[in-house]
């Protein structure tokens, strides 16, 4: 097929002009690559040589170095290759979910910009997809990363990720990942959710999520752009997630069990009370403290029921847009 | 931030206006406005020896009609004068956001109905606004206002970047220029108007801070009542938590509620222990206190989780990135 075309239009000419019936597309967020977008997109067309109906789909997340220059001038020249470019630093989530808005791919392909993943995988991945998985997350077998300062982390934070999310990935942190269409239709990425996709894909779509191991590669250019100290941000991230898996159709059943269980310790301290009224003959009027955290016991109760009523509120005016039913397919026929 | 090629030729295309672009200056009426008429000869000479055309547009609240007679004589006289007036009290925000939607000019000044810098600096901002800028806006410098001024100028920006809300050296002088569809876009509501720089280099825009001589009525010393700095503080508390945790609220409120369950947390473990020791619990308020502070942790961190849950709801039609350019053939 053809591998350059004369300039056609301006920059900014709508990107369904360039090409018909993308088949996979490949989304690659960037940020600071200027070193690696080259070989990255030699590395993609090489690995998709077999296949026709592909486009790669660079999204720059405010890098500050020539990274889109060098990326434009890549675009230009293929017509298979498309730059998005962002106005400021957004974060890897919105760079990715800004990549996925623009991918035109029946099967949409995540990988990192900075050549850890092996666009040789790309293929292996795609045909898992067609197993008819909705989300094929690849696990970096052989990693070839500092042990203490990153592997340790890392499985430590992903054995914690799989008990909370009960979504059973070897390796949340690696970007290599497949996509059916239909899921990412139904999954809007904020924040920095891009650590825990299969744990959202599973709680918000229900996928049917497959695992295969995946080459990687020590850094070549630039370096990491991870630190270590992010534990609390995940935890909250994770209580999120578990969250809403669970209760994002009820609210206030959450809420609701947790306001049994303030009830229930409210009756505890109110018992105790009377207990001790009771037996010491103590007044009323002299017991503080104990009719005091019943009280309070119980004020959290009635104030988390309301809350929940607030969630189911909040649900109901955005009902029509959460609308989106679990993923599915005929089993035969 | 550094200009990149792609960005540029995405300006040219999208909507850099012509070099002679019509200017509509914005005049929010609110507090201790000087005499409209005046105001406007002043602002609007450096336009008129420009040679440039361009409108004001007042904008008065149900309180300040009679301000708006000695426009409506200008008017009269054919000077490119136009006064809206609402019908109650809105707030300096929505005045600018009526105004935005009425203004014709390509580029938009704003400027409060009062003298904050000598009126050659719109201009300035106007060109800086052509050259590329999104937003361009003045810089009052040299100050040559009071120490107490400067004080509190100094002050209140220390808050600003301390809280992580953003970095401008005078957010508060209130003069701006900025393409009209950079206005149009930024989200602006409540009180946060006078934030607009931060809300605007937040959404990824280019914000240019331009020094410009300050006025000379500006060099009286100002002290406001405590109410207004006490509002200013809670404005920023605001804007800080908007800007950083409306995408992740539970960050916040977690974070909150995890600190004071822990140190409830902690309260309790130790008349936990007391009570296993025999101490009896019955005539202890500190458990009362323990008890409190777990409650209160609790509370923050369902409201972050009720949070979440809006949030994520609300996330299939809101766009968290905005797109700067693209690049194919």
């Amino acid at each position: 097929m053809a591998r350059t075309l004369p300039l056609a239009g301006n920059s900014t000419a709508l990107p369904e002009a360039a090409l018909d019936d993308v088949q996979l597309s490949v989304v690659v967020p960037l940020y600071n690559e200027a070193d690696s977008v080259e070989p990255l997109v030699d590395a993609v067309r090489a690995a998709l040589v077999a296949h026709t109906a592909w486009e790669l789909v660079l999204v720059d997340d405010g890098s500050r170095d020539s990274t889109v220059a060098i990326a434009a001038r890549l675009a230009a020249a293929d017509r298979r290759i498309r730059l998005i470019q962002l106005a400021r630093n957004y974060g890897q989530t919105p760079a990715m979910q800004a990549g996925f808005d623009e991918a035109r791919g029946r099967v949409v392909v995540s990988m990192d910009g900075d050549l850890q993943n092996d666009p040789l995988d790309i293929p292996r991945v795609v045909a898992e997809l067609e197993e008819g998985y909705d989300l094929v997350a690849g696990y970096r077998e052989h990693r070839q990363d500092k042990l203490l300062t990153r592997k340790v982390p890392s499985w430590i934070a992903n054995r914690i990720i799989r008990r909370i999310t009960g979504v059973n990935i070897r390796d949340n942190g690696c970007s290599l990942k497949g996509y059916r269409r239909e899921l990412l239709d139904r999954m809007h990425l904020y924040s920095d959710m891009h650590r825990f996709i299969p744990a959202v894909a599973a709680a918000i779509a229900g996928a049917r999520i497959s695992e295969i191991p995946v080459r990687h590669h020590a850094r070549r250019f630039g370096h990491s752009k991870y630190g270590l100290s992010r534990v609390a941000k995940v935890l909250a991230d994770l209580l999120t997630i578990t969250m809403i898996r669970s209760f994002r159709e009820r609210p206030l059943a959450l809420f609701a069990g947790g306001a049994a269980g303030c009830a229930a310790l409210s009756l505890v301290f109110a018992v105790a009370a009377l207990g001790i009224m009771l037996r010491s003959g103590v007044t009323p009027e002299r017991m503080v403290v104990l009719p005091g955290a019943a009280l309070l016991w119980l004020g959290l109760a009635v104030y988390l029921l309301m809350l929940g009523l607030v969630g189911e509120i909040a649900l109901r005016e955005s009902r029509d847009e959460i609308q989106t039913l679990p993923l599915m397919r005929e089993t035969f026929g | 931030m550094s200009q990149i090629p792609l960005a540029t030729e995405a300006r040219v295309a999208a909507a850099v206006p012509p070099s002679r672009a019509m200017v509509s200056v914005i005049v929010p009426v609110t507090e201790r406005p000087e005499p409209l008429d005046e105001l406007y000869r002043e602002l609007s000479a450096p336009f008129r020896a420009d040679g440039r055309s361009f409108e004001f547009i007042f904008v008065t609240e149900p309180w300040g009609r009679s301000l708006a007679t000695g426009l409506a004589a200008l008017a009269a006289e054919g000077e490119p004068v136009r006064a809206l007036l609402t019908g109650q009290v809105v707030g300096e925000t929505a005045q600018i956001k009526i105004a935005l939607g009425q203004c014709r000019g390509e580029i938009v000044v704003i400027h409060p109905a009062y003298r904050r810098v000598e009126a050659a600096a719109l201009t300035t901002l106007v060109a800086r606004v052509e050259s590329g800028a999104d937003v361009a806006t003045a810089r009052r410098w040299p100050r040559r206002d009071s120490w107490i001024s400067r004080v509190q100028t100094r002050a209140f920006h220390r808050l600003i970047v301390g809280l992580g809300a953003g970095e401008m050296q005078d957010i508060g002088s209130g003069v701006r220029a900025a393409r009209r569809e950079v206005l149009r876009e930024i989200p602006l509501y409540g009180d946060f108007g006078r934030f607009l720089p931060l809300a605007a280099q937040r959404e990824g825009y280019l914000v240019e801070e331009v020094p410009v001589p300050q006025h000379p009525h500006e060099r009286r010393t100002r002290v406001y009542s405590p109410g207004v700095y006490l509002r200013r503080v809670i404005d920023v508390i605001g804007l800080m938590f908007l800007l950083r945790f409306t995408e992740k609220p539970l960050r916040f409120f977690g974070l909150t509620g995890a600190l004071l369950t822990a140190g409830g947390g902690l309260i309790l473990l130790v008349l936990g222990l007391q009570r296993l020791g025999g101490e009896s619990l019955a005539d202890r308020p500190l458990l009362l206190l323990g008890l409190l502070l777990v409650v209160l942790g609790v509370q923050s961190i369902a409201l972050g989780l009720i949070g979440e849950i809006i949030v994520h709801l609300h996330a299939t039609r809101r766009r968290t990135y905005r797109i700067a350019g693209r690049a194919s053939t």
